[in-house]
């Protein structure tokens, strides 16, 4: 990895920050991903049980006056950013198949891990309205108290953590 | 400068051209996090161990950014304030969500936008990250009613810090940045102190100084300039308020802001009830 493809970190923060600053100025919000992923799996749930998912406590408001899950800002913002990271690992010949796992655990034993966390981190992101790049970002862009007690919760969350799952990573 | 901003919400672009506009938009977004390096799950998960402090450092970079980019613009009058959509305080939830995503992102290794950015460049354990990611968010929404009321609890409406603190809005801007410099230098001290080998063993800190650091000054500079500018500067005169005030000490006698009230239903809501449809406005952050 040289500076061209692995950024000194205050640079490719401000790169993510002007990011937000364009969504502030032209959609009147922020970015974020939790959203359109929910949105997703809302979608998918209402081809197999569409009664149910219409009328469930949380997901009705997405199907409102027949609207569509997916037909929001958010659905465009994730392709684009998912095209921008595919574009800068092109760029950087770094496209590849790969488990990334730390040196003592198995490619079997960390995608479980991801599993696990994955789960968690997606009920977490809904019990808060948001991701680290939703809530915690854009939050904290615009001074939101339960953004900044977001973020400090999610490093709490995470340093409590680390000690149990190090076998994991170091 | 005219009030022209947020264009989509003045109606100079349609919100078809908006909904195209977010694509470019999150280009920069995904390509700014694939050069950070947060693709990598174990880059992420090593800052948990303080063995890689670039995570945090690229966070707090991205909010010194956005947060003056936003508040300079609505300071230059570009941003009409009473457009914005700001994002609610919930804080007990937010609190307890926060708690879980830690332990989440210590355990997977991402969080949501990182784990779809590493799907989309190979990355196996992105993809099953956001396979995990998707079954908590079905079991959120399909067993609501368990946690809805706890959900919807603790509403705080648009509340900011300067409110918390009960400083202006430019020294509140001011101490963050100060806070995210301070931080950053201090993890970065807790790295070398803790870890003999820097990670990013290829990226001189000479040459990352040389172009961190006349960046942070310059943050540093804007953040002091606006120390001295009235908290009101940075509102839209004459429109509705935007921002819904919390009255210090008194946290009982919450009301909603008025600007959801009416969008949502058109009724005033009671005192400390937050908008009726609570799970829409969330999910417009996110």
């Amino acid at each position: 990895m040289n500076m061209r493809c692995r950024w000194p970190p205050v640079l490719a923060g401000i790169l993510i920050g002007i990011s937000m600053i364009l969504a502030f100025v032209t959609a009147g919000r922020g970015i974020g991903v939790s959203g359109m992923l929910t949105r997703l799996v809302a979608t998918v749930q209402h081809w197999i049980f569409p009664e149910l998912t219409e009328k469930s406590a949380y997901f009705s408001h997405y199907f409102a006056h027949g609207a569509h899950p997916l037909d929001n800002y958010l659905t465009w913002l994730v392709g684009g950013m998912v095209l921008g990271a595919f574009l800068g690992a092109l760029s950087c010949r770094d496209l590849r198949l790969q488990v990334q796992r730390g040196p003592r655990i198995s490619a079997g034993g960390r995608l479980v891990y991801a599993l696990i966390g994955g789960a968690i981190t997606g009920f977490a992101a809904r019990m808060a309205r948001g991701c680290t790049s939703g809530q915690g970002l854009v939050g904290a862009a615009e001074l939101s108290v339960g953004s900044w007690t977001f973020l400090l919760c999610i490093f709490i969350g995470g340093f409590a953590t680390a000690w149990f799952v190090r076998k994991q990573w170091i | 400068m005219d009030l022209i901003a947020p264009l989509a919400r003045t109606g100079i672009i349609s919100q078809v051209v908006n909904h195209w506009l977010a694509v470019p938009i999150g280009v920069i977004f995904g390509f700014g996090l694939y050069h950070a390096g947060f693709t990598d799950s174990r880059k992420i998960a090593r800052a948990f161990y303080l063995k890689d402090v670039g995570v945090p450092v690229v966070m707090f970079s991205a909010i010194v950014t956005g947060m003056l980019g936003l508040w300079l613009l609505s300071l230059a009058g570009f941003i009409d304030t009473s457009k914005m959509y700001y994002l609610p305080t919930y804080l007990a939830p937010m609190a307890v969500g926060g708690l879980l995503f830690g332990v989440g992102m210590a355990i997977g290794g991402f969080c949501p936008g990182t784990a779809a950015a590493a799907m989309s460049v190979g990355r196996i354990d992105g993809l099953v990250f956001v396979v995990g990611f998707l079954g908590g968010s079905i079991l959120f929404g399909d067993l609501f009613p368990v946690w809805g009321d706890f959900y919807k609890s603790d509403y705080r409406g648009v509340f900011r810090l300067d409110q918390l603190f009960g400083i202006g809005l430019g020294a509140t801007i001011f101490l963050l940045v100060v806070a995210a410099v301070a931080g950053s230098l201090l993890m970065r001290w807790g790295q070398h102190l803790f870890w003999s080998v820097p990670r990013d063993a290829t990226v001189e800190p000479e040459q990352v100084l040389k172009y961190e650091a006349p960046l942070v000054a310059l943050a540093l500079l804007v953040g002091f300039a606006l120390v001295f500018v009235p908290t009101e500067d940075f509102f839209t005169e004459g429109g509705e308020p935007a921002y819904y005030i919390v009255p210090r000490g008194e946290p009982g006698t919450v009301t909603a802001p008025r600007r959801f009230q009416q969008r949502l239903r058109g009724a005033p809501a009671a005192a400390g009830v937050p908008p009726a449809a609570a799970g829409n406005e969330g999910d417009e952050g996110c």
